[in-house]
């Protein structure tokens, strides 16, 4: 049956011609869809994090400290007796831990080996070297923004 | 002997009268430079110990804030007559003896109304801790080979000590002192070892001295202390380390070998960690065996040796969780994936891991154990934020999977296409 | 279809593109027993397509400074969503296209297809492959990291040899005595505005000379291109050629999915370089061939020795045409058909010892 083998014959081109699209139209997206995500802004629109929010002034009376993060780095921002805003690397230069600030010493301090700076982060007691790197602080409304140095 | 005694005893009543109260001519104006007739001569002189002083004298601390050479020297700075200028009976001393040394130094600086003119911070006991010290008794007793105010701060040019190019600068006081404890054959005369230089040298203290230039670090005398120079005894060990290691302290003060060690009169920091050589402690030296500290007084079996395996073993698995977390942490990031959080975590497990360091000196395992549980929590938290950025790395692999699965079907369809259409 | 018609017809009246279309329905690519050859320069084009696009795409949030790159890189693979994969598929496609280049290069050699009237063809494509090979040498050091900051020191350090003018173009490479940050920004320019406007216009040159000529028939093949049906360009080769890029493609998106590419430390220029500096593996047989010589060959310094060699090879290479006298008339000679498989064999060997570890 010559009739039948020709309309097998076309279906199959058919077949052929729906799969050759459907496939090329799928290989279009799987490689347009990356790009239409790329291109879209992510979350963190800015690359590097020279720039944090690093809390509100409504959460810092006078005399408290609070930890921050700067990528995977602790950062500490101190609001002082007096009422100023400071933000320090909180990595003690000793042994790199995470330091604290205590109201009741009026100070920074070093769990680990109980080394203290004082409210400019210079070191002032037990075993840390080094003064603790210091941020600059920017207060826009009740938001404080700490950046580091480039 | 007598004829040297005397004449110290002549050159001693003479100062006495010379620095009672220093001389008008000799102070012109507080911290205006010197100006005398001493030096215009010495400098000009053929003699290498007569010019030296006249050529160092520029620089000095005394010379720079008005004080001639009179002031210590005696005689008349005013008079360009070398006859009058150095007659004694104007009170010129010249060279002076090494046992005269401290108390003419002392006439001032003892003084604190003196001192109030100058250098209205600094102390005024030196002479008090010298005479204390084992050198100053040393002295006292006619010894003049020990050292006096000169050995260490200079005869003329003499700087302040905050100033780097003085001997007694932080990083250079320990060759000062080590000009004569570094001489093993002048240290046998008083009993001592004379290796003290070399092996503070290999210290952990002197290493942030130089590598670090870390000023606050321990030198000789942040121990022995300066003028007042004394090895510190037996119960005063564990306080000449805790000023600067005051958690250790604690720690230490809260397990039972503080009263142990005060019992058999053992100094407490030095039994472990040694005095003038030490080293880094590692958590190595924990346990009985060779070059293990706690084997210096514990033998397997008993409740030190038991206390020591339990203590070395948490601190191997937290340190051992810690270094395997890091690495996997490590792989995944270099792979190209967000770890800030697992960094967070390990930065946990460094914290907790150096406190439990500290608890070491508890000799107290359920403390060590307590600090150690929390490294491991903070690396267990940290490996599963590995496992889960290898499950993302997984996934993304099986994405790209099906995306060629996709091309390999359109590239089969394409091939028969072809072939359809050229038959 | 009326709406395409009627375009058409507006287009084709104001520009003439009638014959334009003659031209590609007529066009036809000859069949051989060599005719595989034909496809490497269409996948070279292939990866060049890819590397615009993602090159493109980068550029959205790569920042060209020493103390942004990195983060920027680092930035793009793990917070924008997919940047790993077009960042991967970037560094992948750069080497593909590189080695489609060569085969396409070799494979033109090998058949003497270089010879009257292809000069210009194989000298615009030679520069192409020069032009390519500095894509990646200046797209190398963008990301900052230890190993591309060094290995563009060792690299930019190779032109100090270069008698008279040494000096000269080592402070031009490099923006400064040393690699810096002014380095950086310099080879930002040259990869994404300098190499890309020369690429574009040559490889403009290069594609239309070969619509223009037609596809070669390599020596002693005349006879089986006359007996077999040769394709028509449109639509057969081009579906065929369109199955080599699908393969293209899937081989980057394999690539992409076990080999991701690693975005390294940052670079420290103070700290001291790292063991076993290498340099992209296209580099390598170059790179290793210097470290073989020894350092003085008749008083005269063996690296700038081997660097004249390397120069006057690439001169002979290149004026292949002109010193080959018989491929003017379809005769090349036997000498220059071993020249190239012993430069295949020399550059294939010497790239493999070197992943071997043999040089060490």
């Amino acid at each position: 049956m010559p009739g039948s083998d020709e309309s097998s014959a076309v279906s199959r081109r058919g077949l052929l011609t729906w799969l050759l699209g459907t496939s090329l139209v799928a290989t279009l997206v799987a490689a347009l869809y990356p790009v239409f995500r790329f291109v879209m802004p992510p979350e963190v629109v800015e690359s590097p994090v020279n720039r944090v929010l690093a809390g509100t002034l409504s959460e810092l009376p006078p005399n408290s400290g609070k930890i921050f993060r700067f990528g995977p780095k602790p950062g500490i921002l101190i609001r002082t007796p007096n009422g100023d805003v400071r933000a320090f690397a909180a990595v003690c230069t000793h042994l790199a831990c995470t330091v604290q600030y205590r109201p009741d010493m009026q100070n920074i301090w070093c769990a680990c080996h109980n080394g203290h700076y004082d409210l400019q982060g210079k070191n002032i007691a037990g075993p840390p070297p080094r003064p603790l790197e210091a941020y600059k602080v920017d207060i826009a409304g009740n938001d404080v923004y700490v950046t580091r140095g480039a | 002997m007598r004829n040297h005694l005397l004449a110290a005893a002549v050159v001693l009543a003479h100062a006495a009268a010379a620095w009672a109260v220093p001389p008008a001519n000799v102070v012109r104006a507080p911290g205006k430079h010197a100006e005398d007739t001493c030096t215009a001569c010495h400098v000009a002189l053929d003699d290498e110990h007569l010019r030296a002083p006249a050529l160092l004298a520029n620089g000095d601390i005394h010379h720079t804030q008005g004080i001639t050479c009179a002031g210590c020297h005696g005689g008349d700075p005013a008079s360009e007559n070398a006859a009058v200028a150095m007659n004694p009976a104007r009170g010129f001393v010249g060279k002076f003896s090494r046992r005269a040394i401290p108390e003419m130094c002392g006439s001032c600086h003892s003084d604190p109304t003196f001192m109030l003119r100058y250098a209205p911070n600094i102390p005024t006991d030196q002479l008090a801790q010298y005479r204390t010290s084992k050198h100053g008794l040393a002295l006292a007793k006619g010894d003049t080979s020990v050292a006096v105010c000169s050995s260490c701060h200079g005869a003329h040019g003499v700087l302040q000590v905050n100033d780097a190019r003085s001997p007694v600068y932080p990083t250079r006081v320990v060759d000062t002192c080590g000009r004569c404890h570094g001489d093993a054959a002048l240290m046998t005369r008083y009993g001592i070892k004379g290796n003290e230089i070399t092996e503070y040298k290999q210290s952990v203290h002197y290493a942030a001295l130089v590598t670090k230039n870390d000023l606050s670090a321990p030198t000789c005398k942040s121990c022995h202390g300066a003028h007042g120079a004394t090895p510190p005894g037996v119960s005063s060990v564990s306080n000449v380390c805790g000023t600067c290691h005051p958690t250790q302290r604690e720690r230490f003060d809260l397990s039972p070998h503080k009263d142990a060690f005060a019992a058999l009169q053992q100094p407490a920091c030095e039994s472990c960690h040694g005095n003038h050589a030490i080293l880094h402690p590692t958590d190595g030296w924990i346990g009985v065996g060779e070059k293990q500290v706690c084997g210096n007084c514990h033998s397997v079996g008993d409740a030190g040796a038991t206390a020591a395996f339990a203590i070395a073993g948490a601190l191997e698995r937290a340190t051992a969780a810690t270094a395997g977390a890091e690495g996997r942490v490590d792989r995944v990031k270099r792979a190209g994936m967000l770890m800030d959080d697992a960094d967070v975590k390990l930065e946990d497990a460094h914290q907790s891991l150096v406190v439990a360091q500290v608890e070491i000196h508890t000799v107290n395992p359920t403390r060590v154990d307590e600090q150690t549980k929390a490294v491991l929590a903070s690396t267990g938290a940290a490996d599963t934020l590995a496992a889960k950025a290898e499950a993302e790395i997984r996934y993304r692999r099986t994405g790209l999977f099906i995306s060629l699965g996709v091309i390999a079907l359109a590239m089969v369809a394409l091939i028969f296409k072809v072939r359809a259409m050229e038959r | 279809m009326r709406i395409l018609d009627k375009l058409w017809q507006a287009l084709d009246e104001r520009l003439d593109l009638a014959p334009v279309l003659e031209f590609a329905t007529h066009k036809e690519v000859p069949q051989h027993r060599h005719s595989w050859a034909y496809y490497f320069g269409g996948l070279t084009l292939f990866f060049f397509f890819v590397q615009v696009a993602t090159g493109i795409l980068l550029l959205l949030y790569y920042r060209p400074t020493a103390e942004a790159a990195f983060e920027s890189v680092q930035f793009i693979v793990t917070r924008v969503p997919f940047g790993w994969l077009i960042r991967s598929v970037h560094s992948w496609s750069a080497n593909l296209m590189i080695l489609a280049a060569f085969a396409h290069m070799f494979s033109v050699y090998l058949l003497g297809s270089y010879g009257k009237p292809r000069e210009l063809t194989w000298w615009s494509g030679f520069v192409l492959l020069l032009l390519a090979m500095g894509f990646g040498f200046s797209g190398y050091l963008l990301p900052w990291n230890t190993l591309s900051f060094f290995a563009t020191r060792v690299g930019t350090d190779m032109v100090s040899k270069v008698p008279l003018a040494g000096e000269w173009l080592l402070r031009f490479l490099r923006g400064g005595d040393d690699v810096t940050g002014a380095t950086l920004t310099r080879f930002f320019g040259f990869h994404v505005a300098v190499l890309p406007m020369i690429m574009a216009a040559l490889l403009g040159v290069h594609l239309a000379l070969i619509q223009r000529q037609g596809m070669h028939i390599p020596e002693g093949l005349e006879e089986e291109a006359r007996t077999r049906k040769p394709l028509r360009f449109i639509p057969s080769f081009v579906m065929r050629e369109g199955v080599v890029w699908l393969a293209g493609l899937a081989a980057l998106a394999a690539l992409a999915a076990f080999f991701p590419w690693e975005l390294g430390t940052k670079a420290d220029p103070f700290a001291s370089a790292p063991a076993g500096i290498k340099p992209e593996w296209y580099f390598l047989f170059m790179f290793e061939t210097l470290k073989l010589l020894p350092a003085h060959v008749l008083g005269i310094e063996g690296e700038l020795l081997g660097l004249a060699a390397f120069n006057l090879a690439g001169l002979v290479w290149f004026l292949v045409p002109v010193l080959d006298r018989g491929s003017s008339s379809g005769h090349r000679s036997r000498a220059f058909l071993l020249l190239g498989w012993l430069a295949l064999a020399y550059i294939v060997s010497f790239t493999l010892l070197s992943f071997a570890g043999v040089f060490k």
